[in-house]
């Protein structure tokens, strides 16, 4: 491989993340050789590091992204830094006139308890508010940084809040992208941060602060069983021929793309492997049932009231 | 001298570590793992399956474990037995994730500690990935920035690899790496619709219909992945155990070691034998009930020592206390017969190994201890446990292939359960990437969970001091430890790596 294929290949990627040519090869050149590249901090919060981790399998290398589109600052997975050097590269941080961009993955803790989530004998509710004031964006990746995920369960004692009511609490205005589903799917984050790149803009949201190009529609309207359904063909079991809907399929009340990316990365899904949808990318996740008897009669229940997210 | 490093990075999650020194010794160790969210007891009146989804996604990096635990703790409370399918898939999927896991710990996540990386200025090859490397490398330090890269900002001094062939060979495997945790999580894809948190596994087996044309994908990569596992990955730790010898006498910590069973054969028997040895004496078979979980240095209200499934909740602190109380960790204190015990790879090989049981690889260890002159004993260790977890990839790429050729195409592995079950209890024991891995389940009325209890890896190795004032696995292999220049204290970020610390996963 030599440059030009490289650009060549990267540029084909963006394509297919995009839907079109969005950066011509001689802008994805000059983009590596710019000085004016953004800054990216990645903090980690109530996290699993599973975004992260998912982050990794991006098409396009971590090593590469780096070394060409945005300077990684702050990633605790990566960084060779460890203790308080690492604090201290946050810490100079609010001196600096950088755009920067702050990448939060994982709910943040409440108020009454900040202790449930501490890195650097901080906060870390402190350190993304502070970091956050300066930033130009603030992208939550994954659900549970978008709608809390997993971190808002009944009977849990943490009320912790997303991204965006964090600092709806602490008055910082940052703009806020959500990039819901579990984990974070790459792509939709690469989208966001090339969009930004080349219009220091953020990308098209709902009310929901979604990016439009992958939530506009649900996991249902474009599944590979819709037909199954408008035909009243449903599974009775996994493996049956027919829309998994009886199973507990969450699809109808999730949007996410899913179904619909066709590259690589995603040529995997759940419902292609058999699985109902479990609706991890939605505002609701986890229900109380996930994956059911098709003559199961217990209700599927919500449980969030939406007031920390 | 105190030292506080906050936080480790390149683990996975927020750890503290505090270690006082005296006369170039650590006298005294305290880990904190800082993050809590409670999600265990959390799934009381969720239904039974949905423990699945939900207690992977404490962890990133081994949810294939607990989502094979809660649904072999499943299986256990409603006495179900997989078919030949379904024991082969899962085989396959838990697999590839666990091979995904150690080559992103050795090299993502440790290499640094041992790599120069600066050394890259010294490359006059034609690799383009290397050339762009170089280039960028030359274009950060050109450019005097505030910030540079954080790939290089190494602050210990004279610590590193100083044979620049060497660095090269490793930086040149680290950017490959990347490539080959990507064919690893192909591989788990493949059958388990994602990577991480794979929805196919599920009570009963794996969803996913095995058509021709995915196994030949997931053979194929497979072929691929055993290529790299072989000739770089195990070569690589090979080498830099023997460039730093001496630290198969660094990191001792206690000698407890625990396992669980994990790949199971077709016959029922496993790859790696479940058990408990004691100063190198190995007794088969484990009771979990024996597990007790001591409260006194994390952040509850509840202070005793307790057994699975014995509380129903657990309260946190509140910020008064949390700052002036004797309690220093989110981690509870797992004891296992009263025992402070290590689990992980080298727990592994050295209970396999001490069983006799897997021919193959005891023939693996017994070459490897002669070219090394080391003895089982020494893989109580920072290097042993990178080395052990070389061998186990090895020995488990080489069952994924031979499972991938068994599996009868097409047919479905996976029964589906009927009606939801009442009133019934189960246990899940596994081995996940980073040790013994213990799910409890009690049903209660309807299929609706009455409690759940996780006894996880990484709280048996990172936990505080129990009751008794006994401190935990890693405290143990930090105490005792000679520092060779207290401004460079290297060695503890090396004992604390070796034990691949997933802090998500210790407190969940």
């Amino acid at each position: 491989m030599d440059r030009r294929e490289f650009l060549k290949t990267t540029q084909a990627l963006l394509a297919t993340i995009f839907g079109s040519s969005f950066f011509s090869i001689e802008e994805l050149d000059a983009m590596e050789t710019s000085e004016n590249k953004p800054d990216l901090i990645w903090i980690h919060a109530m996290s699993c590091d599973g975004c992260s981790t998912s982050f990794l399998n991006a098409e396009i290398s971590l090593v590469d992204i780096l070394s060409r589109f945005v300077n990684i600052v702050f990633h605790p997975t990566v960084m060779a830094a460890e203790g308080k050097l690492s604090m201290e590269i946050l810490k100079k941080y609010e001196d600096t006139q950088n755009d920067l961009i702050i990448v939060v993955e994982g709910a943040i803790p409440s108020k009454e308890l900040p202790h449930a989530c501490m890195m650097g004998e901080e906060f870390i509710r402190d350190t993304i508010v502070n970091t956050a004031r300066k930033a130009s964006l603030a992208i939550a990746a994954g659900t549970c940084a978008s709608f809390l995920g997993i971190c808002d369960m009944k009977g849990m004692h943490i009320d912790a809040v997303s991204l965006k009511k964090c600092l709806e609490e602490e008055s910082v205005d940052t703009t806020v992208v959500n990039l819901p589903a579990c984990p974070l799917k790459p792509n939709h984050l690469l989208y966001t941060l090339f969009y930004y790149i080349k219009n220091r803009k953020t990308p098209p949201i709902d009310l929901m602060h979604r990016p439009l190009r992958f939530f506009g529609n649900t996991v249902h309207e474009r599944c590979v069983y819709y037909n199954d359904f408008q035909e009243k063909i449903f599974a009775k079991k996994i493996g049956d021929r027919g829309c998994l809907f009886k199973l507990g399929c969450q699809g109808p009340v999730t949007k996410c793309d899913c179904i619909k990316s066709g590259n690589d990365y995603d040529k995997y899904n759940c419902i292609k492997s058999g699985h109902p949808c479990v609706g991890c990318a939605s505002e609701n996740f986890p229900r109380n049932i996930l994956f059911k008897h098709y003559d199961d009669e217990r209700k599927l229940e919500k449980y969030k009231d939406f007031k920390r997210i | 001298m105190k030292l506080t490093i906050d936080p480790v990075t390149r683990i996975e999650g927020h750890l503290k570590v505090n270690v006082e020194i005296k006369n170039s010794k650590i006298v005294s160790a305290k880990c904190s793992a800082d993050m809590y969210r409670g999600l265990e007891k959390a799934l009381k009146g969720y239904d039974y399956l949905t423990a699945i989804q939900i207690t992977q996604r404490t962890c990133g990096c081994c949810p294939y474990a607990q989502a094979e635990a809660a649904a072999l703790a499943i299986e256990d409370a409603l006495q179900i037995e997989l078919n030949k399918n379904a024991k082969l898939l899962r085989n396959m999927v838990i697999g590839a994730y666990k091979l995904k896991d150690y080559l992103l710990h050795f090299y993502t996540l440790s290499s640094l500690d041992f790599i120069n990386i600066n050394s890259i200025l010294k490359y006059n090859g034609n690799d383009f990935k290397m050339l762009e490397f170089k280039k960028y490398v030359l274009k950060e330090i050109s450019s005097k920035k505030v910030f540079p890269s954080p790939l290089f900002t190494q602050k210990y001094k004279n610590v590193y690899i100083k044979n620049s062939k060497f660095n090269l060979t490793l930086i040149k495997h680290y950017l490959e790496n990347f490539e080959a945790m990507k064919k690893a999580a192909e591989m788990v894809k493949i059958f388990g619709a994602k990577a991480p948190h794979m929805t196919a596994i599920e009570a009963g087996g794996i969803t996913t219909r095995p058509t021709a044309d995915r196994l030949i994908k997931y053979i194929n990569l497979a072929k691929d992945l055993k290529e790299f596992i072989y000739n770089k990955y195990f070569e690589d730790v090979l080498r830099v155990a023997k460039y730093f010898k001496e630290y198969f006498k660094i990191g001792k910590g206690v000698n407890n070691f625990l396992t669980f069973n994990t790949l199971q054969n077709l016959d029922g028997s496993y790859m790696f034998v479940a058990g408990f040895s004691k100063d190198f004496r190995f007794e088969e078979g484990v009771e979990p009930y024996e597990i007790i979980e001591y409260n006194n240095y994390a952040y509850y209200k509840e202070n005793g020592g307790y057994k699975p499934l014995e509380l129903d909740d657990l309260h946190p602190v509140d910020l008064e206390e949390f700052e002036n109380s004797e309690k220093y960790t989110w981690s509870r204190a797992p004891r296992y017969k009263g025992h402070v015990v290590e689990v992980g790879p080298a727990a592994i090989v050295i209970n396999t190994y001490l069983s006799g049981k897997n021919h193959k690889l005891n023939k693996i260890v017994n070459k490897i201890n002669s070219e090394l002159d080391i003895s089982i004993k020494d893989y109580n260790s920072v290097m042993g446990r990178h080395l052990s977890r070389a061998i186990v990839s090895m020995m488990i790429i080489d069952k994924l292939i031979e499972d991938a050729l068994n599996v009868d195409e097409g047919v479905l592995g996976f029964t589906q359960l009927k009606k939801p079950p009442s009133n019934v209890k189960g246990v899940g024991l596994t081995e996940a990437t980073r040790g013994a891995l213990a799910h409890f389940i009690d049903i209660g009325e309807n299929g609706y969970i009455r409690n759940y209890e996780m006894v996880v890896p990484t709280t048996w190795n990172i936990s505080p001091k129990d009751n008794r004032d006994i401190p935990g696995a890693l405290e143990s292999m930090l105490i005792g430890t000679h520092i060779k220049d207290e401004n460079n204290p290297i060695e503890i970020s090396r004992i604390i790596r070796s034990t691949d610390p997933c802090l998500a996963c210790a407190v969940h």
